[in-house]
């Protein structure tokens, strides 16, 4: 049976936030630690070496794959990966975080840069 | 006996650990967020103390979600710094005192604070992202860490009143040392930001300001929010702020600021505050004025 955490009541509400809890994680855990994996340089080689290989023996499923092809980082964030495993492998495929967030806001990097206070700071 | 002598509440934001690597600290947008940590690091020089007792999150780095700690508490001599994806990054080890640390975690669990222990493991932007704008790092750091990481990653968390709460634990920790050390308290984290899903790039400025105001006077007042007026108020990440309330908890009632620096330039308000507290038999004289 569902019980809802009281302290995260809300939460659900905010348009383009995601709760990562228990249940997401018990779901993505495999994805989650696919993309955790990129702290080591051996995991950074294999994806790099050959990308879908990587994904076989992390054992992720068609629709794991296929957001990782994409690179669609704003569906992979509602898929259920928490974002500080996310921008690890941010790192490996030479993406910016700042680049990350204007993918999942839905704009271009320039644009996302000028709703900034500091623009030039990147 | 060992005693605190201050707190400081720093962001964490990984980029200044970048722009600190590639020395931007002149470059005119990074300049007001590294000369804002120089009266800080100048206050350390000058009190010189032997302990940075660290509460700060892990970034899925150290430890992953297949067992991750509420309360998880450093024990050793040395702590390498992560590579979180981008390489190593060209900082000595952070510094243990294993005696310290134990007796903390002994004192914390007999004070029914149950903690984990990690040993003999990384440690991430959490706390490597500020350390080296608070102590100098050649030849080496000039003193020791306690790192006390919190979950503020994965519901459940532990409420703000739990964390305030483990703060005045560890103050009775430090303080049943034998040793003469002195500890500044260093809470990481915040302000307002978050960094995921299409509400990315969320601030909330005057509330940032409001967060310092009541954080400095009326701390129990913030450890009444739930998860999700932090979520609400700050943007989701800014729950880490969380954090901040085990540093204050570990200070005194009464506090005065030291110093204190904001600076929001892209997505998270990048923040420094030193805290010094007011002695208890000041306070009379203090009320004194008021009246």
């Amino acid at each position: 049976m569902f019980t809802q955490n009281p302290q995260t009541v809300g939460i659900a509400e905010l348009t383009g936030t995601y709760v990562f809890d228990l249940r997401t994680c018990n779901r993505t855990l495999a994805f989650n630690r696919f993309f955790w994996n990129m702290i080591r340089p051996e995991a950074r080689e294999a994806f790099w070496a050959d990308e879908e290989a990587a994904m076989q023996a992390a054992g992720l499923n068609p629709e794991e794959q296929a957001l990782v092809r994409a690179r669609d980082w704003l569906g992979i964030v509602q898929y259920g990966v928490n974002f500080f495993v996310l921008e690890k492998w941010a790192r490996v495929v030479k993406t910016t975080n700042l680049e990350v967030y204007a993918i999942m806001r839905g704009e271009s990097f320039e644009d996302f840069m000028n709703t900034r206070q500091v623009p030039s700071s990147r | 006996m060992a005693r605190i002598i201050g707190g400081i509440g720093t962001s964490h934001v990984p980029t200044i650990g970048v722009a600190y690597d590639k020395g931007r600290q002149e470059d005119p947008a990074w300049a007001p967020l590294f000369d804002g940590y120089k009266p800080v690091a100048k206050w350390l020089a000058e009190k010189q103390p032997d302990v940075l007792l660290f509460f700060y999150n892990d970034h899925a780095t150290t430890l992953f979600f297949d067992l991750y700690p509420t309360f998880a508490l450093g024990v050793g001599e040395r702590f390498p710094v992560a590579d979180e994806g981008a390489g190593l990054r060209g900082l000595p080890d952070i510094r243990g005192d294993v005696d310290f640390q134990a007796h903390i975690g002994e004192a914390l669990v007999n004070d029914e604070f149950d903690m984990a222990f990690f040993q003999n493991k990384p440690i991430d932007h959490g706390i490597a992202s500020p350390l080296p704008l608070l102590w100098p790092h050649v030849p080496d750091w000039p003193g020791t860490v306690v790192p006390i990481a919190i979950n503020v990653l994965q519901y459940p968390l532990p409420t703000a009143r739990r964390c305030f709460r483990l703060g005045q634990a560890v103050r009775r920790a430090v303080e049943s040392y034998p040793v003469d050390l002195k500890v500044v308290v260093v809470g990481t984290g915040g302000l307002s930001h978050q960094i995921h899903g299409e509400r990315t790039g969320f601030n909330n400025t005057d509330w940032d300001h409001e967060f310092l105001e009541t954080f400095r006077d009326n701390p129990e007042a913030l450890t009444e929010l739930r998860h999700a007026d932090w979520v609400r108020l700050g943007g989701a990440e800014s729950v880490e702020q969380i954090m901040w309330l085990a540093m204050r908890g570990a200070l005194a009632p009464k506090l005065t600021e030291v110093h204190r620096n904001y600076y929001l330039a892209t997505t998270t308000a990048m923040t420094v505050v030193a805290y010094e507290e007011v002695a208890a038999d000041a306070l009379p004289a203090l009320e004194s004025e008021l009246v």
